[in-house]
């Protein structure tokens, strides 16, 4: 069933605003420029510090016999060594799991030392007078292990049984789920033509420059816990290290000040960020972890992994009707904390429809655990993976039925105005269509077309792929039920204070790691109140200096941060106003303001600054308003109904079909978020993530070996994509206000990851010549590419 | 190597930033570790610890090199500087630093002070690349958050300024191209 559902368009804005829709450089910059960015590993060291290290697993299971750390020791320097045996005495376990009837519970301590599930698990701790002498330490461990059999092969764990890893999961399944809408049986029975596929999306990861790092200082005279951390979610951070550590949240302060990047992967709470801070509060001491880049492929976080099985049920005037799915999450020895490996599969699933007018919707999720590090959260969870799986099919599709591939999406696609998927997610209205048909003209597509028959002729193969999208953002409550989080809740909040002088201080709960909050934040707290941007500080990344909320992530900032602020900020403009109207003997409503003055409407000549309105709000004595609260300051929250962005990437390649070497020639995008708080800033987002899903397409690929070893250990093995392979872009934009967000906002962070979908199309259209060509894996690597070749040639001709 | 290998501590003299420094070192010490533990200045960032992701990098008599593979010992004798260093002591921003803001060259930051470095000596040997000179030169620098966009027209319009600035101090009209 599809229900179209119209929303009526809310009455916006009141004027135009000056800040909000203008590049406005960043103001963070010159710290950053200067190199006086403090990250984590940049801060003071406190006196007395303790430098950690980890022992980790080298097997993938393995039982841990005995830890002799006597040699260790004996080193000059090693002031430590710590065990589960230790560390448990002041930290309990985490508890992972989701509110849903499918989903089991796994309560584990946080450090194990008695067994080993997965290559990189911390066993150990060793604390030294330095870096250098704590790794001295580690090594200097003597340890016996039991190695035991890994579980590494995910599907075959679902139809062949084995003896469980964790009791907590009895068929070694983290969670089953099935879900149908529409009839689906009845559609694939009676369609004109029908289509399967398999495809498995690669493992990979976010794996910012910045590695993870933890400092803790415990002062057991005050019972106080400050914590440094590379996190995207300081406030949820110290919300889940509490109860473990047995500390109140009030007395743990959590500070986050620069990040070097975090896509995901450090909206998680590691379990190094609950360890580090209990071996300071063991050894008395402050103590610092920095992660090095081994230990940050091997053990933080990995993402995406999928087998995707997708089934197409069409008519005959090549109409999609129907979709089944399922998924398997190639999930890791345990459930990312806390937001599980379903956070890939479930949302994948949801998100089978997309810009697709279907009529009915089956799926089945399964993540099996396996002897891997687990996965959790990276860019664009989940619908990354489905796009890839579903936009690669849909040109297989197209092709077979010989229908264009632009034409076959418009063929397809919702209508654009608000849309209600057969999966219940509520589309705010957007340009689907319209973004498909911007790129069409911006690739000048017949010209391309014409192009690429004339180079086939000389023997060279250019392609060109699409990839149409509606993204997910903003996280709260609503749209989290939407991707597949049942009886989830998610808000945030920000407070905002016009100080005596005028000037404004607004704090999040966000967590500012490159989106530039401090920019694009305070052009909206500006707008709101009617005050210049210098006069806007915004402040995050810190628990004891800005107001509790979830932290950064699912494209969220812009729409729940800015919608809050302007909440806020609202609060504090009508009290301004009661203030300048009885200084100014007006009614308030007569007050208007403005880069920073308080005027009589019509009468600009009478006014005031906003440094003097407020000097009289917080001083101004009995001549205020009866009944006045001084301060000029709100806090408010805000979760928002559920806000989609969405648009369209194309990419245009050349492969040599003699190497396998793709060459992306460029990409066309055009995206839709709403109201652009700042162009640059959007621009800089599509374009950081188009290079990451470039990555996770043709290069990034974290591999086990069949016994479970992880051979993707350094960036020799796990390749970024450098300057040389990411190709210019070229970005356009429709700007498609949410009738539903404060201020017609939609978030826009991730849909730049799927960037290396189009690329996978241009590679399968660049070599359609060859034969059929149907892409079954990510990343597509020179030598996937040369067997896409020889396997097209020995099936024949397309037909 | 762990600490029962005998060592002793090793002397070493360089220039950091215009002033000279002295120390005595152990022979396994890094100098990305030296100057950021031992000079303080932690602009310069370790982030892959073998010398691929270049966001350690620092000029040596002018040339990028990647501090997180260099022993402190190795530069006895040379010039380095780091980030910290460029703009001098009259300006706020370096031109290049400046073009970094305007054209959106950075995000999180981790590996802006590598790749403002790079561009340094780039521009110092060629004050005018074309695109794709501009991305090989770069393609050792890894930024996980532009897509580089931003740091190619970064490197693009510094390129332009200086050459711009140039050209008017010989008192001839008109900007680069």
């Amino acid at each position: 069933m599809v229900a179209v559902e119209p929303m009526a368009p809310v009455a916006t804005a009141e004027s135009p605003a000056p800040y909000i829709g203008r590049k406005v450089l960043r103001s963070e910059d010159p710290r950053f420029l200067t190199g006086r960015a403090r990250y984590t590993d940049d801060v003071a060291e406190p006196v007395g510090l303790l430098h950690a290290a980890f022992l980790r697993s080298p097997h993938a299971h393995a039982r841990i016999v005995s830890i002799d750390a006597s040699r260790a020791l004996g080193i000059d320097g090693v002031e430590a060594v710590y065990t589960q045996a230790e560390v448990s005495g002041v930290l309990g376990d985490f508890t992972t799991t989701l509110p849903m009837p499918e989903v089991k519970t796994i309560t584990r301590p946080i450090l194990n030392s008695t067994r080993a599930y997965w290559v990189g698990q911390p066993i150990a701790v060793v604390l030294g007078t330095s870096r250098y002498t704590a790794e001295d330490g580690v090594d200097a461990l003597d340890v016996e292990w039991e190695i035991l059999e890994p579980l590494m092969d995910a599907e075959l764990l679902l139809t062949d049984p084995q003896e469980p890893m964790h009791d907590a999961f009895p068929d070694n399944n983290f969670a089953h789920i099935e879900y149908q809408m529409g009839d689906v049986d009845e559609l694939f029975a009676k369609a004109a033509h029908t289509f399967s596929k398999r495809f498995h999306q690669g493992r990979y990861m976010a794996a910012p420059l910045e590695p993870r790092g933890v400092m803790a200082d415990f002062d057991p005279s005050t019972g106080e816990l400050t914590v440094w951390s590379s996190t995207q979610v300081p406030h949820f951070m110290r919300s889940l290290i509490a109860g473990p550590l047995g500390i109140p949240e009030s007395t743990i302060r959590v500070i986050a000040d620069n990040v070097g990047g975090g896509f995901g992967m450090k909206c998680h709470v590691f379990d190094e960020e609950a360890i580090v801070p209990a071996v300071s509060k063991l050894s008395g001491r402050p103590v610092k972890w920095i992660e090095d880049r081994y230990e940050n492929l091997a053990a933080s976080s990995h993402a995406k992994e999928t087998v995707c099985y997708l089934e197409a049920a069409v008519d005959e005037a090549g109409t999609l009707l129907a979709l089944r799915g399922r998924f398997i999450g190639i999930g890791g020895a345990w459930p990312s904390h806390p937001w599980t490996s379903l956070v890939d599969t479930v949302v994948a699933a949801q998100h089978m429809p997309m810009i697709y007018d279907l009529k009915a919707v089956g799926y089945t999720v399964d993540t099996p655990v396996t002897n891997r590090c687990p996965t959790g959260a990276y860019r664009g969870v989940g619908w990354t993976v489905v796009s890839s799986a579903r936009e690669t099919f849909v040109d297989e599709i197209a092709r077979e039925l010989d229908i264009d591939p632009v034409e076959f999406r418009l063929r397809n696609c919702i209508p654009d105005r608000p849309f209600t998927t057969v999966t219940g997610q509520t589309f705010d209205g957007g340009s689907y269509q319209g973004s498909l048909r911007k790129v069409r003209e911006m690739l000048d597509y017949d010209a391309f077309r014409k192009r690429q028959a004339e180079l086939r002729e000389q023997g060279r193969y250019i392609g060109l792929g699409l990839c149409a999208y509606v993204e997910p953002t903003a996280w709260g409550s609503d749209i989290a039920v939407q991707q597949g989080f049942k009886n989830a809740a998610y808000f945030d909040a920000a407070s905002v204070t016009m100080e005596p002088d005028g000037s404004v201080t607004v704090t999040t709960g966000m967590h500012c790691h490159g989106q530039a909050h401090e920019t694009t934040l305070a052009q909206v707290a500006a707008d709101t109140i009617g005050v210049t941007l210098e006069s806007v500080r915004v402040i995050e990344n810190d628990t004891a200096r800005a107001v509790y909320g979830m932290g950064t992530w699912g494209s969220r900032s812009a729409v729940i941060g800015g919608g809050a602020i302007m909440r806020a900020g609202r609060d504090v403009k009508a009290n301004l106003q009661r203030m300048a109207g009885r200084a100014m003997e007006v009614a308030p409503e007569d007050i208007e303001i403005s880069q920073g003055v308080a005027s009589v409407a019509g009468m600009p000549s009478r006014s005031m600054t906003v440094a003097e309105v407020a000097a009289f709000a917080y001083y101004g004595g009995d001549s205020r308003p009866d009944g006045h609260e001084p301060a000029l300051t709100a806090t408010r929250s805000y979760d928002p109904d559920p806000a989609y962005s969405n648009g369209t990437f194309a990419a245009i390649v050349e492969v040599d079909p003699q190497t396998g070497e793709v060459t992306i020639e460029k990409m066309v995008i055009c995206e839709d978020c709403g109201v652009i708080i700042n162009p640059m800033i959007v621009d800089g987002q599509i374009a950081g993530g188009v290079a990451q899903g470039i990555g996770g397409a043709m290069f990034e690929d974290l591999v086990y070996d069949g016994g479970g070893q992880f051979v993707s250990g350094s960036l020799m093995e796990y390749l970024y994509p450098s300057a040389t392979e990411v190709p210019p872009m070229e970005i356009s934009h429709i700007e498609t206000a949410s009738p539903v967000t404060e201020g017609g906002i939609k978030g826009m962070g991730e849909a730049g990851a799927l960037g290396g979908v189009p690329v996978l199309n241009a590679v399968a259209d660049a070599l359609s010549p060859f034969g059929t060509i149907v892409i079954e894996k990510a990343p597509l690597r020179p030598c996937d590419v040369l067997e896409l070749i020889e396997r097209a040639r020995a099936a024949g001709p397309a037909t | 190597m762990t600490t029962d290998e005998k060592t002793e501590a090793h002397p070493v003299e360089f220039e950091l930033n215009g002033r000279r420094i002295r120390l005595q070192v152990d022979p396994r010490t890094l100098l990305a570790d030296v100057v950021r533990h031992e000079a303080g200045l932690t602009g310069l960032k370790i982030a892959c610890e073998q010398g691929v992701c270049g966001s350690c990098t620092v000029l040596e008599d002018g040339r990028p090199i990647r501090s997180c593979i260099t022993l402190a010992v190795q530069v006895d004798g040379s010039s380095i500087e780091t980030i910290e260093s460029i703009a001098g002591h009259s300006a706020d921003l370096h031109p290049i630093q400046e073009s970094f803001q305007r054209e959106h060259g950075l995000q999180c930051g981790f590996c802006t002070p590598g790749m403002v470095l790079t561009a340094k000596a780039l521009l110092a040997e060629n004050p005018d690349p074309s695109e794709q000179e501009i991305r090989e030169y770069l393609s050792g620098n890894v930024c996980r958050c532009t897509g580089y966009v931003g740091i190619v027209a970064s490197v693009r319009d510094a390129a332009r300024c200086t050459r711009s600035a140039r050209t008017s101090t010989v008192g001839t009209e008109g900007e680069g191209v």
